[in-house]
């Protein structure tokens, strides 16, 4: 297949997903025709139908929230992924295997839990130490090994986890439901409150992570060949650890532990477009924003009561991640 | 008598590279005491030394990788290790040790990384431009859209050298730079350097084979028990005596035109029983 194609496909797939999305419900919703309706109504000054405010209500203040929580999340937890595999030269790991996501999750769950705490600020905090965590515990003697580094990581993942279910034992009744309902990685109850603080933060992550995406490549070939060239691998790795943390602890504040975006993301893209980063940073964003939202379309429209939409993604991304670790053991040398 | 003491470049001290009285030890065991030498600007020097004379040391040095304990080095008459990381990338390049990178980057792409000292955030035309020029100096533009990793361990030193290339640097320092080159190739290499690079920058090598090194540098250094040291001037430097010194066996010399071929004694056929 001709390049061209391929990024047509990539860069284009995901806007009519995201536009469609508006439509699709529960069966015994309203039908794609009413929604239809009331936008027209809304823009070309139309006469508003009967159920006008029932309309308006569905689509504007519980889909159309939804749907932007849900592209921004899948976009900066793919964009995210995508830098933590160039950085540390390894296409096993993503936010949620280095411990990213349950930093964030335990950061949140604190702040949520005793109420005067910046949820956000947080969570970035506590993302930022285990990621932190396991890039120093990944060390073996001077090189961080693939294997090692993900070892490190799900370890401190665990710990994370841990101290999260410690939270939740102490934390206040009321305040426990809030906690457990969210980390279970939910899209349901997003309303614009939680679009308007979160998005901005996604949206500075990800600005970040579109800045940085060509060293990025530099940075991908190897440290003394980063160093070769005049680039700092240290330091350079944590001018670009900050904007994807940010954007991935922003995603699980807003969103709870969403598992395998990524992971999955970052590979699809690179197979479909190779792994310059140029190209290979803003489809992920695209890709991953869009495949949440299908994800979720589904999860909304299959079944009468909502799944949380972590365990659709996880369902898709597990076997992925066993095909790629067996193709690791035959094809990569690392 | 030039000076021995400072790399001063007012001090009409023109080297490209300026050693001083360099000492290093790898936790106590000294492998270089002394080391004094100056590298002319615009010339092909070639370092010559068996395995563990102290070679790859005296290079890691020289670009930084490594900080003496005693010494000074001064590239065009400024010290290295005051040079920031970027200023140093400008004036110094080196071949990074071989290795099998995780991602398959295209060729174009690896070479342009060469770059990033000065291109920044993102690569311009003229970044590009410089990627064309080091993959046709090398005559490996076929492989541009290739993925490295697919590559053949020759063509991917090939490709690690247009990096270096594409660097544009003034110093260019190669340890190595045919370990994995055919014989065709190795050649083919040398005389770019001679011929071509050397006329816009200086190029210090270290190579295992001297006849290689013997038939395209310029300029020639020992290395042997920590010590560096240049053939007498006016004297060829594939005289026995002093290549006995270097390579601590018998050797002999087959002279042919205005240059010559050396083979160590005690292994050639004619000494077999």
């Amino acid at each position: 297949m001709f390049p061209w194609i391929k990024r047509a496909v990539v860069f284009g797939f995901p806007w009519p997903i995201v536009v469609l999305s508006v439509f699709v419900g529960p069966q015994d919703s309203i039908a794609p025709k009413e929604a239809l309706e009331w936008m027209a109504s809304m823009m070309m000054g139309a006469p508003a139908a009967e159920n006008a405010d029932l309309v308006r209500a569905i689509v504007w203040d519980i889909r159309l929230p939804r749907i932007l929580l849900a592209f921004c999340v899948g976009g900066a937890l793919a964009a995210s992924g995508a830098t933590l595999q160039a950085v540390f030269r390894n296409p096993l790991v993503c936010p949620y295997i280095l411990g990213l996501s349950s930093g964030a999750a335990f950061g949140a769950a604190v702040a949520l839990a005793v109420g005067f705490l910046p949820v956000y600020g947080s969570a970035f905090l506590f993302a930022m130490a285990a990621v932190g965590c396991s890039y120093a515990l990944g060390r073996v003697g001077k090189a961080v090994t693939p294997v090692s580094l993900v070892l490190s990581g799900i370890i401190v993942s665990g710990i994370f986890t841990a101290l999260l279910t410690i939270v939740q034992f102490l934390a206040d009744p009321f305040r426990l439901q809030t906690i457990v309902h969210w980390t279970m990685g939910n899209l349901h109850n997003a309303e614009w409150k939680r679009v308007l603080d979160s998005v901005p933060l996604m949206g500075c992550g990800g600005v970040g992570m579109f800045f940085l995406r060509w060293r990025m490549n530099v940075l991908a070939l190897g440290d003394q060949e980063a160093y070769a060239v005049g680039v700092d691998p240290e330091r350079e790795k944590i001018t670009m650890l900050i904007p994807a943390t940010l954007a991935a602890s922003a995603a699980v504040a807003a969103a709870g532990i969403i598992g395998m975006v990524g992971l999955v993301v970052p590979h699809m893209v690179r197979m479909m477009l190779g792994p310059d980063n140029r190209v290979g940073m803003p489809a992920c964003f695209l890709f991953g924003g869009a495949f949440l939202v299908l994800v979720d379309d589904f999860s909304r429209a299959l079944t009468a009561f909502e799944l949380p939409i972590g365990i659709f993604t996880t369902l898709v991304g597990g076997p992925f991640f066993i095909f790629l670790l067996r193709r690791f053991r035959l094809g990569w040398a690392v | 008598m030039k000076d021995r003491h400072g790399c001063d470049a007012s001090a009409g001290n023109e080297a490209a590279l300026c050693v001083r009285n360099l000492r290093f030890a790898y936790g106590g065991v000294e492998v270089l005491r002394h080391v004094s030498f100056d590298i002319k600007p615009q010339r092909f020097t070639v370092l010559v030394g068996r395995n563990g004379s102290g070679k790859s040391t005296l290079f890691r040095l020289l670009v930084g990788l490594l900080k003496p304990q005693e010494g000074r080095i001064a590239v065009f008459g400024r010290d290295l290790h005051r040079l920031s990381l970027r200023e140093r990338t400008r004036l110094l390049g080196f071949l990074p040790q071989h290795h099998h990178p995780v991602f398959p980057f295209s060729v174009e792409d690896v070479v342009l990384t060469g770059r990033a000292a000065h291109a920044g955030l993102v690569p311009k035309a003229q970044d590009r431009a410089a990627v064309r020029e080091a993959l046709e100096q090398l005559g490996i533009e076929p492989l541009a859209s290739k993925p490295y990793t697919e590559l053949s361990g020759g063509e991917q030193q090939l490709v690690l050298i247009a990096r270096v290339l594409a660097q544009k640097p003034k110093v260019l320092l190669l340890d190595e730079p045919t370990s994995h080159l055919d014989f065709v190739n190795a050649h083919r290499l040398m005389a770019l350097v001679r011929d071509s690079l050397c006329a816009h920058m200086t190029v210090v090598a270290i190579l295992h084979d001297p006849n290689l090194a013997f038939q395209h540098g310029t300029d020639f250094f020992f290395l042997a028990d920590g010590h560096v040291f240049q053939p007498d001037s006016g004297r060829d430097p594939w005289n026995s005596a002093l290549l006995e010194r270097v390579y601590g066996v018998p050797m002999e010399t087959i002279s042919f035109g205005n240059g010559a071929v050396v083979v160590p004694g005690d292994f050639s056929k004619s000494a077999r029983p």
